[in-house]
């Protein structure tokens, strides 16, 4: 969501980092096509992915592991604390030296747990492969979940968890999750609560390592300045030795609730002076066949400035600073969502308006120009988000996982080209919703309660409360 | 104010790695013109996606404000996108995005800049507009009055959400008695309420003058087509005085300050600001390197001796960036839980007198320039990066060519230097000392 912004200070820098790299094919070839990649699985069934790009000596190695926070049970923050303690030590490295080792050569790391899975990223220069590797193997194959390290990484997480909540942006999404999944493992916060982190131990991760962190349902790709025959015999002299464990067991299916009815969970914020919001409900599966023409009209409704909904609440009113929609798809379904926040006193103004928007999406709908300006500018953002190694590198895991190809990028644009007023009027009776919605407010209940009753059945929580 | 790592600097280091950047970008890949109206254009040509960005740099910042119309820089920054005379409210952005474009802005204290990405055939388009707001803003009221709306959201949810930024202000608003760096971007509450359009009119009449400007374009178009187009649209546009330099300069502190900020938070946050000279100052590359020991990554100093050893802190670090006037080399720290805010303090303390002490190693030195390799690089990727680079080292540093001429300073500096000018800022009387926390102590 684009904002004409004031920049904090901190903010700055990722400013100025965020950007596009270059992707050779597109001098020839104005259609952005996925540049050529190279797919092999190794004997122990771990999947590989090579893409050359020579733009800067750089390399991004990305992993990742069917390993995310759906597969928690009911003790929230575990796959995510597993993520995090990859680093923490590994049969050859202690959590120091790998710190250090990684950081002398200048190399960015990370590794983290979201709803579905689990990354381990890295990113060096070129030169530095061979110091690198070793580091890599090991944190993947062999962690060993230092307990003293885990023991420090606990308690601070125990209290950033509660340093979270002064953050009510940062949060809602948690809440909004649970609310609408309920018990459903899509619900579990991938933070974790601190009364699940509390009891969480060392030897728990190692458990929860054996039994998602194998070689037959994960991937890595590595994408940057290299020859893709070297690098191909490099990795494959990394990982052959990685031992085979069978799939993974998958946790029972539960099922996805539905609601016959409105509901609205109010999050009080004794203290608070704006009111934050989303508007939501279910929304589709990554696989979805329809997913690009669903982009195009989140685009129309809250996908760029000049969007309806930012159009609005933000253009004509003056009641935010911003006002968007999206949908997050995960492997069985996922969740739309409009998003915006204003202050305490204009909470349902800005509410009702934004449900006017959405009704107008279904009673007015899109003309011509409209759907024109949003193809265009569809198109034109396109080449740009696939361009740093980096999201190159997530690309293709993303196709590993959620199961799709690079027809998805090459037929991109045609996709969108393809796209008919009828089309438009297929799409938002199918995908978007008008009514059932499920909202979650975060604000001061003592102002807004009585007025907010109005949007559906009420549950009502108090944000210093533990969890969400 | 840009509180991080100078990118700049790293692109100082260029040179002392020629071998492996034959392929980067050169001194002379960047070329130049400027208009008769005094408006300065960089143009980088990068073919290799149809795509380009246009950013339009103003050399004015909340350092240009004064009590009164704090905030104002910020407010003119979006209002210069509801509508001039060829193209009305909303049609900026409107034109713009139909047209396969998206656009941003951002305001810090010493510049103000304008962002246009976009396909490359939508070129004449992107000037079209630009050349229509710098030329003929209105300014119309009703925008003025809910644009208004927009900023005091933007205000709201800043300090609703940020215990970091709440800090921050309240302790710049102390180190600083007399420059303009004592107030926020953002501006004050009661000035966000009050400005007038008059005041916008007489901003935009000082400092929006095309000499008062650079533009830089990076991606898939020619210098040719640039300076046709700039002669077409940029031209015409008057030049204007040039606006009166800001003279104020901070007194020399004359002993430690202390501020108390009391919110309910779940541990005390802290934050402790030492004045340095500005990014002109031949001391800016030590200071860069030493923010960088300090707090780049998690076997720096702050991190490894307070967040992991000690456990002391959950979060700590230390920032510093470029400025056009003296600014602030300042440490954060949040306590871990039941840490009395004072031992957290003091063992910031310990770790900057170790440096007056002992100095730094070269292992220290060496991982510093590394990383900065690994940044320029990560910079380059990318064709904002390099607009931002070209545009921030014009800005900042007079000249983008400097950046070429710097990695002399930069090889230069030793591990005495920084020892030296660890020595010189780390004193007790320049510093700040901000602390939030749930009650004040009786």
């Amino acid at each position: 969501m684009k904002t004409k912004k004031f920049t904090p200070a901190v903010l700055i820098m990722t400013f100025l980092f965020i950007g596009w790299a270059i992707s050779p094919l597109m001098a020839e070839n104005p259609t952005f096509k996925l540049p050529k990649y190279e797919k092999f699985t190794l004997k122990n069934g771990l999947t590989v992915y090579l893409m050359e790009q020579h733009e800067v000596p750089l390399i991004t190695v990305s992993a990742l592991f069917p390993a995310g926070a759906d597969k928690d049970g009911d003790r929230f923050g575990l796959a995510s604390l597993t993520a995090d303690s990859l680093f923490f030590g590994s049969k050859n490295f202690s959590k120091k030296q790998i710190e250090e080792n990684l950081e002398f050569l200048g190399a960015s790391y990370s590794s983290g747990a979201s709803k579905e899975t689990a990354r381990v990223s890295m990113s060096f220069v070129n030169t530095d492969t061979d110091k690198i590797f070793p580091i890599i193997k090991d944190i993947i194959q062999t962690p060993t979940f230092d307990q003293s390290e885990f023991e420090k990484h606990k308690k601070r997480t125990l209290l950033e968890l509660e340093q979270d909540k002064e953050q009510p942006a940062g949060v809602i999404g948690y809440y909004f999750g649970k609310f609408l999944f309920g018990n459903h493992p899509y619900g579990n916060p991938e933070t974790g609560i601190p009364s699940t982190v509390e009891k969480i131990t060392a030897s728990d991760l190692k458990t929860f390592y054996d039994a998602y962190y194998r070689p037959e349902q994960s991937c890595i790709a590595v994408v940057g300045d290299f020859q893709a025959p070297r690098m191909k015999e490099k990795i494959k002299k990394l990982f052959e030795d990685w031992k085979a464990q069978g799939k993974p067991v998958t946790p029972e299916t539960k099922s996805i609730p539905s609601y016959d009815k409105s509901r609205i969970l109010l999050v009080d914020k004794k203290d608070a002076t704006e009111t934050q919001f989303i508007i939501g409900t279910f929304g589709i599966p990554r696989n979805n066949p329809d997913y690009v023409s669903i982009q195009v009209i989140n685009t129309i409704l809250g996908g760029r400035f000049t969007s309806w909904l930012n159009d609005a609440l933000r253009v004509n009113a003056g009641l935010t600073y911003g006002a968007g929609s999206g949908f997050d798809a995960l492997k069985s379904t996922g969740t739309f969502t409009i998003n915006s926040y204003t202050r305490t006193e204009f909470t349902v103004k800005a509410i009702d308006m934004a449900l006017d928007v959405l009704n107008r999406l279904h009673t007015t709908g899109i003309d011509e120009a409209t759907l024109s300006s949003a193809k265009n500018y569809i198109k034109g953002m396109y080449p740009p988000r696939y361009e740093t190694a980096g999201s190159l590198a997530n690309l293709l895991t993303s196709m590993f996982f959620y199961n799709f190809d690079e027809s998805f990028i090459n037929n991109f644009q045609q996709n969108v080209d393809s796209m008919s007023i009828e089309k438009t009027k297929e799409i938002i009776a199918k995908y978007f919703p008008k009514d059932k919605l499920t909202f979650v407010l975060i604000g001061k209940a003592s102002e807004i309660l009585e007025q907010v009753k109005k949007y559906g059945e009420l549950t009502e929580k108090d944000l210093k409360t533990e969890g969400f | 104010m840009k509180h991080v790592t100078s990118i700049v600097l790293t692109m100082m280091l260029l040179l002392c790695f020629t071998p492996v950047l034959s392929a980067m970008t050169k001194a002379e890949d960047i070329q130049n013109f400027t208009l008769k109206n005094g408006m300065k254009f960089f143009v980088l040509e990068d073919h290799s996606i149809p795509n380009a960005n246009m950013y339009l740099f103003f050399k004015v910042g909340s350092r240009n404000e004064y009590p009164g119309i704090t905030g104002l820089s910020h407010f003119f920054e979006h209002m210069m996108f509801n509508g001039a005379k060829k193209y009305g409210p909303k049609m900026f952005d409107n034109i713009m995005e139909a047209a396969g474009g998206a656009n941003n802005a951002y305001t810090s204290e010493d510049i103000t800049a304008y962002t246009d990405w976009f396909p490359s055939s939508s070129m004449e388009t992107i000037f079209d507009l630009e050349g229509d707001r710098l030329a003929n803003l209105a300014l119309e009221e009703k925008m003025v009055e809910s644009e208004r709306g927009v900023i005091h959201s933007e205000y709201t949810t800043g300090y609703e959400n940020s215990n970091f930024r709440l800090l921050l202000d309240e302790l710049r608003a102390v180190a600083f008695t007399a420059h303009p760096y004592r107030w926020s971007v953002i501006g004050y509450e009661s000035d966000i309420l009050n400005w007038q359009r008059s005041d916008l009119k007489r901003y935009f009449d000082i400092y929006y003058a095309p000499n008062n400007a650079i533009a830089v374009m990076v991606g898939d178009v020619t210098l040719e087509k640039v300076k046709a187009l700039a002669e077409k649209y940029f031209e015409p546009i008057p030049a204007r005085e040039a606006p009166r330099p800001v003279h104020t300069v901070e007194p020399e502190q004359r002993g430690e300050k202390r501020v108390n900020v009391n919110k309910d938070v779940t541990s005390p946050n802290i934050m402790i600001a030492y004045h340095i000279p500005s990014s002109q100052s031949e001391e800016f590359v030590a200071l860069d390197i030493l923010s960088s020991i300090l707090s780049d990554g998690k076997s720096s100093r702050i991190y490894s001796t307070l967040v992991n050893d000690k456990q002391l802190a959950v979060r700590a670090g230390a920032f510093m960036g470029e400025s056009i006037d003296p600014s602030l080399f300042t440490f954060f720290a949040i306590c871990a839980k039941d840490v009395p805010v004072e031992t957290l303090e003091n063992a910031i303390y310990d770790e900057i007198n170790k440096i007056i002490t002992d100095g730094v190693t070269d292992s220290e030195l060496q991982k510093v320039k590394n990383r900065k390799l690994f940044n320029f690089y990560r910079g380059m990727e990318t064709i904002n990066g390099k607009a931002d680079n070209i545009g921030t080292y014009e800005i900042f540093y007079g000249d983008y060519k400097k950046l070429f001429e710097a990695p002399e300073a930069y090889k230069k500096v030793t591990k005495e230097n920084i020892k030296a000018i660890a020595a010189k800022y780390f004193k007790k009387s320049n510093r700040t000392v901000g602390i939030m926390q749930k009650t004040e102590e009786k």
